[in-house]
Formats: C-alpha cells, sequence, structure tokens
C-alpha cells in the first residue's frame, strides 16, 4: 500500500483530519484539486494587488480544543481571541456596533433602547446557560438516534443530567426555542429591530431560510454555543497554522491534483484515481468533499446501495450565497460612523429587510437588496492591498445557485452592480473606489470549489439535516463502503470555520483502527 | 348564589360540549355557560339570510375522533357524516386536477401530469398511513411531561420515546424528515408534478402563519392520513345540517347524560380565592359556584380576561402573553341562486361534491404567504370552497346553494392594526370573489348574499383571539408538552380547579373533541373532579 490514508481537499476539514490522524505516523496524503491550499478559505489575489482571505472570514467557531489538539499556536496560530466589532449601518441614525466587550455593546444598544440594553445583558446569561448543554454536543461524534446502544446512553448521559441541571425553566426553553423561527424568538427579547437583525443574520447566512423560517433558531443555538470569537491573525492564520502542523506531522500535501475517483473493489477501498490517470492506493479515503461529490460523483454508481443514492440526491444543498470581492483605492466609509474603520459589517435595518432579501430565493430570482456580509480585511492586514488602498470581502445572501435566467456574464454583473448600490445606501461615494472587482455567483463557487450546489456549509442547516447529518447511514463520518469515510462540513456539527467535523471524524478513524 | 355544580364548562363549543358530556358520563354535575345565543362555537350553523344554513366558520369535519362518537352516541344523536367526494383544483389553464377518494381514479387524474408520480403515489400513501400512527398516539393521550423525574412520568415519556426508537434507520429518517421540513421539499422527496404537490401542500398551512415552503409545516399532512387508521371511509367531511349539527349532537349527548346547558351566559370573570377558583361570574353580575371550572376558551381570553394577571405570577403570564395566536385566515360565505361553472371543467359534476382549492402552483401559495407577511391580505389568496349544499340540499332553499370559503392569508395583524380590518373588509370580499371569477367567470352574478368574515370579526364574534381558528398556532413549540405554555399541557393550570378544555391545549385546534375529551377523562381519573 502506498498510503493509509488518503484525504481528499485541503480545506481546514481535510487539514485538521489529516494531521491528527499523521500523528500516528502513518502515511498520510492530502490530495488538492486547486493550486492553492485552504479550500473555502484559501486566499487569493483576485485584482492586481489585491488579495482576498478566501469565500469565508469568520473564525469565531473555531474550536480551542482543536487548536490544542494540534499545537496550532506552534504553527504560528497567536492565541486568544481578536478584539471583534461587528458594525450594523442605518441609513438614517448612528447603526449598532456589538462588540466581543459585553459593556461596548451594551452601551451600544442603550443608544437606541434602555430596555433592550438591559435585556441583552440577561440574553447573554441566558445563552451561557444553555450552552453548557449543547457546546458539549457539537464536540463530540455525534450518536445515531436510530441505532441507540447501551454504550450511546452511557455516552448521553452526561448530557441528559447537564441538562436536568438547568433546571426546569431553561430546561423548556431549551425544548421551545430551536423550532422556532428566529424572528420569533428575538423579538420576545428585543424591540430594536436594527440589534434583531444584527444577530439574526449569521442565523440565515448560507440557508434556504428567512428570519421568519422555522428552525432558524437552531442555527441561531448552534452559532452562539459555538462562539469564541474570531482568532489573530484572522481566517489566513488558521489556515497556514493548519498547513505547518500537517507538514510538520508528516502529512503529504499534493495540489492541483483533482481527483477523478475513488477505487473501490467488492465494498472497500482501495484508492484513488486522479484526473490525470494517476492511481494512487490507500487503505482508507477520507473525503472532505460534500456529500453529493463524494458519492455521485467520485464514486461509481454501481458500488452504491439504491437507497443510499437516494439519500444523497435527496440532501438539501441549494447554494444561495454570492461573494462579491471590491479592490478599492481608499479605505471604506460608513455614513452613520464617518471616521471609524470597520472589519465586520453586516446590513439590513429590520428582520423583514432579512426576509424580504430571502423571499426572492424562493421564485428562483436575486434579492433586489441583498443582505451584504462585508468583511473588510485590510483592516487587520494592511498588507492585503497596496499603501491605503482596501479590500471589501462581501458574503450576499441571498442568490441562488437555481436562478431563473441562468448565470449569464451579464447576470453576475448585474449582481455585482446590485451589491455595490446596496452599499451605497450605507457608505455613499464607496461607488467611486472601487478599482476592481470578482463576482462569484453560487454556480461560480459550485466551480471553482467542486461544491455541489454551491453551497458553502455543503448542505443546508434544516432541522432534519442536522439530527442525520449528511444522510442515514453515514452519520458518524463512517460509510457503508469499506476504507470511506466523510469529514467535511457535510458532517456533524455542519458548516463553517470550525476544524469539528475534520477532527472529529479522525478520532472515529483511529479508534476503529484500533 | 345559583346552586352549586361540580363543573362549570365555560363555552359551547364542540369541545366545551364533549367535555361536559364525559363529566356528566361520570356523574359530575355540570353547567355549560355559552356566551351567544346559538351552541357550537366556531363549529357552528347559523341562518345568516333566509333559508341559507352557514357553517359560518369551520365547514368540515375533519379529524373528529370515532371513538368519540362511540363513547357519547352522537350518532342516535343526530350526527351524520357525508364524506367528501373528491377534492378539485381548477386552474385557468388546461384541465385542472381532481384527487377522488377513489385511489385509482386519482392515479388516472395525477398520471396525466406526471406518470412517475402517478406510479408513486400509492407508496407515498402507505408510507403516511404508517406514519399516522404517530399522529393517532398524539393525539390520543395526553403528553408526558419531560421535565419531571416522577418514574410514572419517565414511563410514559420512554413510552412516547419508544415510538421513535424502535423505528428503523430509514423510517427514522422520514419521521425526523416529516416533523421538521417544509410541505414542499418533503413532498419533493416523493413527487415532481408542482400541479399535485401545490394543493396537497396546503393542508400543512391550513390556520397558520406559514408558507408552503416553511419549515415544519410537512407533518400536518398525515392528518389526511388519519381516516384510514380509524377506519372510515375517508377524513374529511361535511356534517348534515352544516358543521352546528355535529355541536349540536354533542349537546343533546351531553344533556341526555344529565348537563344543564345555558346560552346566553357570558361570563365576565373566573372566582378566584387563595390560588383557586370556586366558580363564575356572569356579565349579569350572577355568580355561579363550582367545585371546578373547565375553560374551553383560548388561553389568551382565559388567563388574560377571566382569571386575572393579579391571580398568576409573572413567569406564567409571560408565558401566556408571548404564547402566539394572529390569525392569518378569513371567511367569507356566499348564497348563490345557482353554481357557478368552472372554465377548466365546465358542468355541474361530480367534481363539485368535495371542496375545491385555488392553489394553481406552489409560487402562487408563496406569494400569498409574502404579503401576509408583511401586513396585506393576499390579493391572490389560497382559497378552499366547499358547496355543502349539492351534497345537503337542507342548507339552502330549493334551487339555491351555499358556497363557503376559506381563505388564506388575511392576517389579524394588518399593517394599519387589526381595528382597520372593518375598513378593509369589502376589499377583502372582492379579492376573494375576484380571484374565484378568474377561474369560474360568472360567479359574481350568481352572488345572492356574501358574508365576509376577517380574523378581527371571529374574535369579535366568536371570542377567538386574534381569530386564530385553533387557538392559538400549531407551530412545534406550541405543541405538546409546551401546549398553552411549557408544563401546562395536562389541562391543569396555575389556578387550583381551574382546567383547559379547549383548542388551546393538548393536542390543539381543528374539528377533533379532543382537547375536550382527554380533559375531562385525565380530570377524572385524576381526581380532580
Amino acid at each position: 500500500m502506498a498510503y493509509d490514508v488518503i484525504v481528499i481537499g485541503a480545506g481546514h476539514n481535510g487539514l485538521a483530519c489529516a494531521t491528527i490522524l499523521a500523528k500516528e505516523a502513518r502515511r498520510v496524503l492530502i490530495v488538492e484539486q486547486r493550486d492553492v491550499i485552504g479550500g473555502l478559505c484559501a486566499g487569493e489575489e483576485f485584482h492586481p494587488g489585491y488579495r482576498h482571505t478566501g469565500l469565508l472570514h469568520d473564525t469565531s467557531g473555531l474550536r480551542p480544543w482543536l487548536v490544542e489538539e494540534l499545537g496550532l499556536s506552534g504553527h504560528g496560530l497567536k492565541p486568544g481571541p481578536a478584539p471583534h466589532r461587528v458594525f450594523s449601518p442605518q441609513t438614517d441614525g448612528p447603526g449598532l456596533v456589538l462588540s466581543s466587550v459585553p459593556d461596548e455593546s451594551v452601551a451600544e444598544i442603550a443608544r437606541h433602547s434602555d430596555r433592550d440594553a438591559r435585556q441583552f445583558q440577561v440574553f447573554g446569561t441566558f445563552l451561557g446557560r444553555l450552552r453548557k448543554v449543547i457546546e458539549p454536543l457539537l464536540n463530540k461524534t455525534p450518536v445515531n438516534p436510530s441505532d441507540l446502544g447501551v454504550g450511546d446512553f452511557f455516552d448521553l448521559a452526561p448530557h441528559g443530567i447537564a441538562a436536568r441541571r438547568l433546571g426546569k425553566r431553561d430546561m423548556m426553553e431549551l425544548l421551545r426555542i430551536p423550532p422556532m423561527c428566529v424572528a420569533d424568538w428575538l423579538r420576545e427579547w428585543f424591540e430594536t429591530e436594527l440589534l434583531n437583525a444584527s444577530i439574526a443574520g449569521p442565523a440565515i447566512s448560507g440557508g434556504w431560510t428567512g428570519p421568519w423560517s422555522p428552525g432558524t433558531s437552531t442555527n441561531f443555538l448552534m452559532q452562539t454555543s459555538t462562539w469564541n470569537g474570531p482568532g489573530q491573525g484572522g481566517v489566513a492564520a488558521v489556515v497556514s497554522a493548519l498547513e505547518n502542523a500537517a507538514t510538520g506531522s508528516g502529512v503529504e500535501i499534493r495540489t492541483g491534483a483533482a481527483v477523478k475517483r475513488i477505487d473501490i473493489e467488492q465494498g472497500a477501498v482501495r484508492g484513488i484515481t486522479l484526473l490525470d490517470g494517476d492511481e494512487i492506493e490507500a487503505r482508507s479515503v477520507v473525503s472532505s468533499c460534500d456529500p453529493r461529490t463524494t458519492f455521485l460523483d467520485l464514486i461509481s454508481p454501481r458500488e452504491l446501495s439504491h437507497k443510499l443514492e437516494q439519500y444523497v440526491r435527496d440532501y438539501r444543498m441549494r447554494g444561495t450565497t454570492a461573494k462579491v470581492h471590491l479592490a478599492l483605492n481608499r479605505p471604506l466609509e460608513w455614513a452613520s460612523r464617518p471616521g471609524e474603520q470597520f472589519e465586520y459589517i453586516r446590513t439590513g435595518e429590520e428582520l423583514d429587510d432579512l426576509e424580504r432579501a430571502f423571499d426572492a430565493v424562493k421564485y428562483r430570482q436575486r434579492s433586489e437588496r441583498p443582505v451584504l456580509e462585508v468583511h473588510v480585511p485590510t483592516v487587520a492586514r494592511p498588507d492585503l492591498a497596496p499603501q491605503g488602498h482596501s479590500v471589501a470581502s462581501v458574503l450576499v445572501h441571498f442568490a441562488p445557485h437555481h436562478f431563473e435566467e441562468g448565470w449569464s456574464d451579464s447576470a453576475r454583473e448585474a449582481l455585482g452592480d446590485a451589491v455595490v448600490d446596496e452599499r451605497e445606501r450605507y457608505a455613499p461615494g464607496a461607488r467611486d473606489l472601487v478599482v476592481g472587482r470578482e463576482v462569484l455567483t453560487p454556480v461560480d463557487i459550485e466551480k471553482r470549489y467542486g461544491l455541489a450546489g454551491g453551497h458553502i456549509y455543503h448542505g443546508e442547516h434544516g432541522l432534519d439535516q442536522l439530527i442525520t447529518r449528511p444522510v442515514p447511514g453515514c452519520t458518524g463520518y463512517a460509510t457503508p463502503l469499506d476504507g470511506l469515510y466523510l469529514c467535511g462540513s457535510g458532517c456533524h456539527p455542519g458548516g463553517g470555520v470550525t476544524g469539528a467535523p475534520g477532527a472529529l471524524a479522525a478520532h472515529v478513524i483511529q479508534s476503529s483502527r484500533q | 348564589m345559583a346552586a352549586k355544580y361540580d363543573a362549570i364548562v365555560i363555552g359551547g363549543g364542540h369541545n366545551g360540549l364533549v367535555c361536559a358530556a364525559y363529566l356528566a358520563k361520570a356523574g359530575r354535575k355540570t353547567l355549560v355557560l355559552e356566551g351567544r345565543h346559538v351552541l357550537g362555537g366556531a363549529a357552528v350553523t347559523e341562518e345568516v339570510y333566509p333559508g341559507f344554513k352557514y357553517s359560518v366558520f369551520s365547514y368540515v369535519v375533519s379529524l373528529f375522533r370515532p371513538h368519540i362518537i362511540r363513547e357519547l352516541n352522537l350518532a342516535q344523536h343526530g350526527l351524520q357524516l357525508i364524506p367528501l367526494e373528491c377534492s378539485f383544483t381548477p386552474h385557468l389553464e388546461g384541465p385542472g386536477l381532481v384527487r377522488w377518494s377513489e385511489a385509482a381514479r386519482t392515479r388516472r387524474e395525477i398520471a396525466r401530469l406526471s406518470p412517475r408520480d402517478a406510479e408513486i403515489q400509492p407508496a407515498f400513501s402507505l408510507a403516511m398511513t404508517k406514519m399516522a400512527f404517530l399522529i393517532k398516539n398524539i393525539i390520543d393521550n395526553p403528553v408526558p411531561d419531560p421535565t419531571s423525574l416522577d418514574p410514572r412520568e419517565l414511563k410514559r415519556l420512554a413510552d412516547f420515546g419508544n415510538h421513535f426508537l424502535k423505528l428503523d434507520a430509514d423510517s427514522f429518517h422520514l419521521h425526523s424528515q416529516l416533523l421538521t421540513m417544509s410541505a414542499v421539499d418533503f413532498l419533493s422527496l416523493w413527487f415532481e408534478s408542482e400541479i399535485l404537490m401545490a394543493p396537497m401542500s396546503v393542508s400543512g398551512i391550513i390556520g397558520t402563519f406559514l408558507g408552503v415552503r416553511s419549515p415544519g409545516t410537512a407533518y400536518v399532512l398525515l392528518h389526511h392520513y388519519m381516516g384510514e387508521i380509524d377506519g372510515a371511509f375517508r377524513s374529511w367531511g361535511f356534517s348534515r345540517g352544516g358543521t352546528g349539527g355535529l355541536s349540536l349532537a354533542c349537546a343533546r349527548a351531553a344533556e341526555s347524560l344529565g348537563a344543564q346547558i345555558r346560552t346566553e351566559a357570558p361570563v365576565s370573570h373566573l372566582r378566584v380565592q387563595n390560588g383557586r377558583t370556586t366558580g363564575v361570574v356572569l356579565e349579569n353580575g350572577d355568580e355561579i359556584e363550582a367545585r371546578t371550572v373547565f375553560s374551553s376558551l383560548d388561553p389568551n381570553r382565559t388567563f388574560l380576561r377571566l382569571v386575572g394577571e393579579q391571580h398568576l405570577d409573572e413567569e406564567f403570564t409571560n408565558q401566556i402573553k408571548r404564547y402566539k395566536l394572529r390569525g392569518s385566515s378569513g371567511k367569507v360565505n356566499l348564497a348563490l341562486d345557482r353554481i357557478p361553472e368552472f372554465t377548466c371543467r365546465p358542468g355541474i359534476g361530480p367534481h363539485l361534491m368535495g371542496d375545491l382549492a385555488i392553489a394553481p402552483n406552489i409560487d402562487y401559495l408563496e406569494r400569498a404567504y409574502d404579503q401576509a407577511k408583511y401586513g396585506d391580505f393576499s390579493e391572490r389568496p389560497y382559497i378552499n370552497a366547499v358547496f355543502p349544499s349539492l351534497v345537503d340540499p337542507s342548507v339552502a332553499p330549493p334551487g339555491k346553494h351555499v358556497m363557503s370559503c376559506f381563505v388564506q392569508y388575511a392576517p389579524y395583524h394588518i399593517k394599519e392594526g387589526p381595528e382597520f380590518w372593518p375598513q378593509r373588509r369589502e376589499a377583502f370580499g372582492e379579492a376573494v370573489i375576484d380571484t374565484l371569477e378568474q377561474y369560474a367567470p360568472g360567479l359574481r352574478d350568481c352572488i345572492l348574499h356574501k358574508q365576509v368574515l376577517t380574523p378581527w370579526d371571529m374574535e369579535q364574534m366568536v371570542g377567538l383571539s386574534e381569530g386564530n381558528i385553533f387557538q392559538g398556532e400549531l407551530s412545534l413549540e406550541q405543541l405538546l408538552f409546551q401546549r398553552p405554555a411549557p408544563g401546562w399541557a395536562r389541562y391543569r393550570t396555575p389556578i387550583r380547579d381551574l382546567w383547559m378544555c379547549g383548542s388551546g391545549a393538548h393536542p390543539g385546534g381543528g374539528i377533533m373533541g379532543s382537547p375536550g375529551e382527554l380533559a375531562a377523562k385525565y380530570a377524572l381519573q385524576t381526581r380532580g373532579v
């Protein structure tokens, strides 16, 4: 055997998984189809002299235990979260800055409502209590709910006890909130719509849902319960530390190596064949690709049971997010806070703005007024652009993969224009700063990153797709095919820059080897 | 001080009457108090215009539990259910779609849209019928309390959970999909024809403030398959003489078992002393003493109006205040000179004997919902209509007809504010008739009388808070052990001897009779009455 393990994809999950496996001195190879490492977090030059830091920028969900397990601080990741401020601009009003320093947030909210400022503190402690129950569940291998053994009961018992410890009132809340829509739930707490829209944003990011869609509160709870603040150096630092850790552990990384198929013989993995015809043997193959790509593109249909194939086809990966990178010849300024620089900005002044943006998707249209999740990486990393210039990296909600008129070149440019127009509302004059731009529609994202449906989380975070993620038979990273594992965001606990699926998959593979 | 009762039931709707009948059957001295001059609550028949008997609000009997019919001998007391023969979806182009109670005939209709869908339809029905056992289990029993450590509760919980645990992986997956997905997403797992899925999906949104693409709407699809496992021919039907006929049968049953019923006796408030109720005070000032009180009114009305915040702790009050009602539907009742013809299926044929749904495609339904989200009624709403006089001539003068239209969305909270509904009522009624007119040109000329009911009207007329026909949204966070408030799903309330027995209690709304039945049985069983 040439390799013990081949990991497909050098995204953060693939890197984390490979590094953990390599610690037991296995021969581990990562094959990456692109020429850059980092997957959705790979920084690239998108306009001469201007670089972005990747499709996803939010590293606040990165697991501290993973950082420790891989010794990432020894590989250049500075410890501790960076100060974090998210700015919600207004066209008419002071806007709102939510900060990782609670007192600052409270003072900001008090500019809009004293009641909400008080509520926000209560809300914070309440979420802190729930976190004790939710966070551990998102940091462990999932149990298969339809096949519980005695061991699973012992495994689950501490979680049950933790839930009971919450007391009757909080426990009831924990049962009540998940199926709710985030809009209803937040309105129970706060009257300031700008605040509601600001904190609801992440709960609908990447979904096929608006704030009025039931179940979006689950996303909110999952995110806040694993929120650790963005790390120092942003996503680029995470990727570079992961890469160093991987190579330091002896992992071999081959870029520009697209996989044609995963070779399977008699239900067991034999290795992979690359697009250039190279065949590489391995005892195990771990795919960090999304489930649909893994099973439908990389595996011959005759190796799949009809049922598994059907489940994978039914798995919902309807991309709704576009990405626009803007090269600007000056720092970006916002009307409601002149002179201030923000790294993270979220638009949407009320919950209905978010919902209206989502409505379009249902009719296979893009939002006329999209919700913008803007990251200005040059605030922390001025070296990404020429002196005095800046970069705005915008996640655009919503633009459907299934766009009725099709994503032609003109449709792509119209999307870019809509983003610039929307930003112009809050940052008048910003239009004139643009010296270059790159627009990625969900179809572009699909093609560039090999992501079915262009879905940034490798599959929607619907409740049913969280309970048995991704599909029955594959919920614990192993698959029905001997030696084939999954380790991408399509697995528990889902998408985002967390490293959790990769690391948890590695643990499962390790224990199955023993 | 009037005679002392074992139990007073507030509200003479079908749940209140069922509850009273079971209490009386157990020998309890029971009094039903109804505020209006007619019995039935929202399940009522009224002769609004001479000769035309409208099922004013609720118009089809969907899920009424067969064992209640047996146990209370409702058939002997005049209940006659006439099954709906079909479900007709007219279209502006093409022949429309009729789903018949006869499966083979439906398959032929579907085959015209998609042979593949026709082929898969039986498998879908079978899967749904199997899963309907889940619903049956839920609606025919009180819910367990997941926070209790009482061994009996843990046992109940285990039994409840056992339904899921004993499922194989595929069935478990199907269940979890059904409980969490949107109706459209769930149906898309099976079918490809939007024209078929649109009328199927609407059963997931009736009475809710959700769209067919909103997660959580799939499981209501099961209700349509309840009839199969109850051994009934079909679960949807008319009550002869209008929906009020069902309520009257319940009333006769209750009276025959010894219950007393008073109409035009609106309750002003509950007598509450030291945290327990001792009876009620009527609006005319009369006080009636009773050992227990059962309220079939919605939680908002029961606790915030009849009990009063001064008798409740703050946490419970807040829970009741956040309980979501926001009605989303209206009703248009028409008296017709003749039945209009539908362009896509001319003639007055059997396709009009069932219900008809204006649900031409999924986008249509979603657009209707989107308008409601932002505080408007739908200009082109989802309409579910029936011509009860075609199968039950007793409800209209000879040769004339009644048309009953359920309309969604008509949000209680229109952006002008609910009190502005009377000014918008006419426009709302016109939107409904305009919509129907597209499919049945000439309908407008057939109309002799029209009654337009907005959610605001429903609140005014029968006291349904915010015009919610289910006494509270049937969303997952307001069901099971959280209905009406977390920890108070066993019909008991924080006020001792006050019980809940209406649709605001488990298992919720629709003409099931279950909340009334389960409240009475549970109270009797726990010696609460």
